[in-house]
C-alpha cells in the first residue's frame, strides 16, 4: 500500500526547501469520484494530494507546456518541477530526455507503484456497477478496488475493471526513479499485446473495415494528439500556425501552403491524421494509453502504437522509454542490425 | 394538446410516419447516437444522452457549401450545394440539446439567414423525451434557466410513465404528427397529468449542481477579464477539442476551400466546426492571435457562453447537458469554474 501520509511529507519538504517550483500530482475533482491533476505551489495546498486508481493521468504532458515556457522566458528558472509518476508515466520521461527536449535538471521524479492493480477504466467500471454512481474507489488487498456506491461498499478485482493498458503492463513501477513509494511489484497477470493479437489474426480486408469503420466516428477534437506526451512539435501537421502572412507575401505562396489534411473529418483525412500521429510514435509511445482513454467515441488507439512497439520490439529488441541513455530508435544504428540491407 | 401513447404502440406510430426519414438514438460501443432506423420496432427511449449531441445532425461537422470547376482556368463555374430535401423526425431528444437548437436558431437566423441551417431545420422536426431524473451527475440544466421537462426547441415532449408515454405537442408541426389515421393516442386523464406534475417536481431537485449567481455571471466575467483566474483555471487544460465539439450550443465555424484537382480546377467550398480551443483559431494572417495561450481560451470558451452571448441575445449560450464535464480528459468542470468566479480575489 502508498504511505500518502509518507509521500505528503516528501512533497512538503520539496515546496519548503523550494527545491522544485511546483509540484504536479493528482487532488480530488469536482466531478464525483475522480481525481484530476493538480499543480500545488504551496507547501499547505500538499493536503490536497491524493493517490487512487483513478490517478490515470499522465502528468508528464505538462512538461511540454513547461519546457516551452521555460524554453522562451529570459530569466530561464534553474529549478526543476516535481512531478509523480507512475511506470508507464516514467517512460514518458524517459523518451523526452533521449529526445533531449528534456534536460535532467529541470525534473524532480517522484516515482509511484501501481503495485498489484494500476488505474481504473472507467467505462468497464459503468458497466460493472450498471451505470451506479461510484462516491469512490480506493485500492484494496492485492489486485482489488473497494468501490464505494450508495448501496455500500463492493470489492471488485482488477480483471474486471483495470485499464486494458494496465492488463497489459509491462513495469507497474517506475524503473530507475530515485525515489518510489510502494512496492516493487512484479505482476501476475500481465499479458503484454493482448489486444493486438486478437486484431491480427483478422485477414487484411476485415482490418482495413474494421479500422475504417474506427475512423469514420473521428471527429477531429485531437485528443489523443493533446494529451499525448510525445505529441510535442511546435507545429502539428494538421494545424496551419506558421504561415504568417506579410506584406510581401503573394497569392502564389499563400495558395502553396500545404494543407496536409483538410479540416473536414472524412475517411480520407482522418486516416491522414491517424496513421500520421502513429508513425510519430514508433519507439516513441509508452503506452500510457491516455489517448484512448480521451477518445470521446471509443476508438482503439492503443492497438495502432502497440502494432509499432511490438515492431520494434521484435526487429530491434527496442522497448521504448525503457532507459534513458539509450540513444532513440529511430536515430541509433547498430552493427549487428537485423537488415542486411543497411549494414 | 396532451395525449397518451402506450409503449407497446410506439413503433406503430412510428411506421405512420413513413413519410419522414426517422431517427433515433442507437447504441455505439459505450454511447449512443443520433441514427436513422429502418425498423420502427428497434428505436428504444430507453437511453441516458448521445455522445454527440443534436447539432451534429442540424448543424453538420461538415457542410458543402459549393462546388467550383473551371476548364480553361479562366472561367469559373460555381454551384451552390443546398442541403437535400428530406423531411425528418428526430425522437429521443433530450430537453438540453433541443434549447440549444433554440438558441443556435437566434445566431444563424439573426441578421444573416443562413440558408443552409435553415433548410435542415425547416425539414425536422423534435420530439423531446424528458428526464425523469438526471441521466448523469454532470446535469445542470435547470441551474442555467433550463428545466428536465423545457419544450423549448421541440415540436412534441414525451414524458415516460413506465408503461405509457404522456405527449404534448407544442408546434403545428408537433401536432402534424400526431394527425395520424388510427386510434393510437388517447385523450390524456387527469391521472395522467398528475403523474407527470409529480415526476416534475421530482426531478427537480435530483440536480445537484447549482450555479447560484448564475444572472451575475456577464458582470462577474467582465470583471474577471484581465485578471490570473483564468491561468490558474486553465493549467490543466490540454487544448482539446472535446468540450466545444459535444457542447450542442457552440457553433464557430471555418470555411475551406478543398481542392479536389488544380488543372482543371476543381474543388468544393465546406464549413466545418471550429472551436476557441485549437491554435489556429482567430489567428491572423499577419501571425498574432490575441487568444494565444490557454488562458484566453478558456476564458473565451466561458465567456461566451455566460457573457458576450446573453449580452447579445438575452440568454445564456449553455444549456447545462454536463458533456465538456463528463468527457474532458483532465476534469475541467463548467460549473466550478463558474462558481471559483463568484469568489475569486486576484
Amino acid at each position: 500500500m502508498i504511505d500518502l501520509a509518507a509521500l505528503k511529507k516528501e512533497a512538503k519538504q520539496l515546496l519548503k526547501d523550494e527545491k522544485v517550483t511546483y509540484l504536479l500530482g493528482y487532488r480530488q475533482g469536482s466531478n464525483g469520484h475522480r481525481a484530476v491533476p493538480a499543480f500545488i505551489r504551496e507547501p499547505e495546498e500538499v493536503e490536497q494530494l491524493t493517490w487512487d486508481p483513478t490517478c490515470t493521468y499522465n502528468l508528464t504532458r505538462y512538461l511540454i507546456d513547461e519546457v516551452r515556457e521555460r524554453n522562451s522566458s529570459e530569466e530561464r528558472e534553474d529549478r526543476p518541477v516535481g512531478i509523480l509518476v507512475k511506470g508507464c508515466d516514467n517512460r514518458a520521461i524517459n523518451v523526452l530526455l533521449q529526445e533531449k527536449y528534456l534536460r535532467k535538471e529541470d525534473v524532480h521524479v517522484i516515482g509511484i507503484s501501481c503495485e498489484h492493480a494500476g488505474m481504473v477504466d472507467e467505462k468497464k467500471l459503468a458497466r460493472e456497477l450498471k451505470n451506479q454512481p461510484v462516491m469512490e474507489i480506493e485500492f484494496g488487498e492485492g489486485d482489488r478496488f473497494v468501490v464505494t456506491t450508495e448501496e455500500g461498499k463492493t470489492t471488485i478485482s482488477a480483471e474486471k475493471i483495470l485499464a486494458d493498458r494496465c492488463l497489459e503492463c509491462k513495469a507497474s513501477y517506475p524503473a530507475g526513479a530515485e525515489v518510489i513509494f510502494g512496492d516493487k511489484v512484479k505482476r501476475e497477470f500481465t499479458r503484454p499485446y493482448k489486444g493486438l493479437q486478437e486484431i491480427e489474426t483478422l485477414p487484411a480486408g476485415e482490418r482495413w473495415a474494421f479500422w475504417k469503420a474506427q475512423f469514420e466516428k473521428c471527429i477531429r477534437c485531437y485528443a489523443c494528439r493533446s494529451v499525448c506526451t510525445m505529441c510535442y512539435c511546435d507545429e502539428c501537421v494538421v494545424d496551419s500556425i506558421e504561415l504568417a502572412v506579410t506584406a510581401d507575401t503573394t497569392a502564389e505562396e499563400k495558395a502553396r501552403k500545404v494543407r496536409w489534411a483538410e479540416r473536414s473529418p472524412v475517411t480520407s483525412e482522418n486516416f491522414t491524421f491517424h496513421l500520421t500521429r502513429a508513425m510519430h510514435m514508433a519507439g516513441r509511445c509508452v503506452d500510457c494509453g491516455e489517448c484512448e482513454r480521451a477518445c470521446p467515441v471509443d476508438i482503439p488507439l492503443r492497438l495502432l502504437y502497440a502494432k509499432l512497439a511490438r515492431t520494434a520490439d521484435k526487429m530491434f529488441d527496442y522497448e521504448a522509454g525503457s532507459d534513458p541513455d539509450q540513444p532513440p530508435l529511430t536515430s541509433s544504428f547498430t552493427m549487428d542490425d537485423p537488415g542486411d540491407f543497411i549494414r | 394538446m396532451e395525449n397518451i401513447l402506450t409503449k407497446q404502440a410506439l413503433p406503430r406510430w412510428i411506421e405512420q410516419l413513413d413519410a419522414y426519414q426517422i431517427y433515433a438514438p442507437v447504441r455505439e460501443q459505450e454511447g449512443w447516437k443520433y441514427a436513422i432506423v429502418d425498423t420502427p420496432d428497434s428505436v428504444t427511449l430507453d437511453y441516458p444522452n448521445t455522445v454527440l449531441s443534436l447539432k451534429s445532425i442540424l448543424f453538420p461537422q461538415r457542410e458543402v457549401f459549393l462546388e467550383f470547376h473551371s476548364q480553361n482556368g479562366r472561367d469559373l463555374e460555381v454551384e451552390e450545394l443546398l442541403p437535400g430535401d428530406a423531411q425528418s423526425v428526430i425522437f429521443g431528444v433530450r430537453p438540453c440539446d433541443a434549447k440549444a437548437i433554440s438558441l443556435m436558431d437566434k445566431v444563424f437566423g439573426g441578421d444573416y439567414i443562413d440558408n443552409y441551417y435553415w433548410k435542415r431545420r425547416n425539414q425536422t422536426r423534435l420530439i423531446g423525451l424528458a428526464c425523469n431524473e438526471p441521466v448523469s451527475p454532470d446535469c445542470f440544466c435547470n441551474a442555467v434557466d433550463g428545466a428536465p421537462y423545457s419544450t423549448e426547441g421541440l415540436d412534441i415532449l414525451m414524458t415516460d410513465l413506465g408503461d405509457r408515454y404522456f405527449l404534448e405537442s407544442v408546434t403545428e408541426k408537433g401536432e402534424e404528427l400526431l394527425a395520424v389515421e388510427d386510434d393510437l393516442f388517447q385523450e390524456a386523464g387527469k391521472k395522467d397529468q398528475k403523474a407527470v406534475k409529480d415526476l416534475r417536481s421530482g426531478a427537480e431537485k435530483k440536480f445537484e449542481r447549482k450555479i447560484p449567481e448564475l444572472q451575475n455571471m456577464p458582470e462577474i466575467l467582465a470583471n474577471l477579464f484581465d485578471s490570473d483566474f483564468w491561468e490558474q483555471e486553465s493549467m490543466s487544460c490540454i487544448r482539446c477539442g472535446i468540450c466545444t465539439y459535444l457542447c450542442p450550443s457552440c457553433h464557430c465555424f471555418d470555411i475551406n476551400d478543398e481542392v479536389e484537382t488544380a488543372a482543371p480546377l476543381k474543388g468544393v467550398r465546406v464549413r466545418t466546426w471550429d472551436t476557441c480551443q485549437f491554435p489556429d483559431f482567430t489567428m491572423h494572417s499577419s501571425g498574432h492571435n490575441p487568444r494565444s495561450d490557454r488562458a484566453a481560451r478558456l476564458r473565451q470558451r466561458v465567456s461566451h457562453k455566460y457573457r458576450y452571448f446573453p449580452e447579445q441575445y438575452d440568454a445564456f449560450l449553455c444549456t447545462g447537458c454536463g458533456r465538456c464535464i463528463d468527457k474532458c480528459p483532465v476534469g475541467i468542470d463548467i460549473v466550478e469554474v463558474l462558481n471559483k468566479a463568484v469568489d475569486y480575489e486576484g
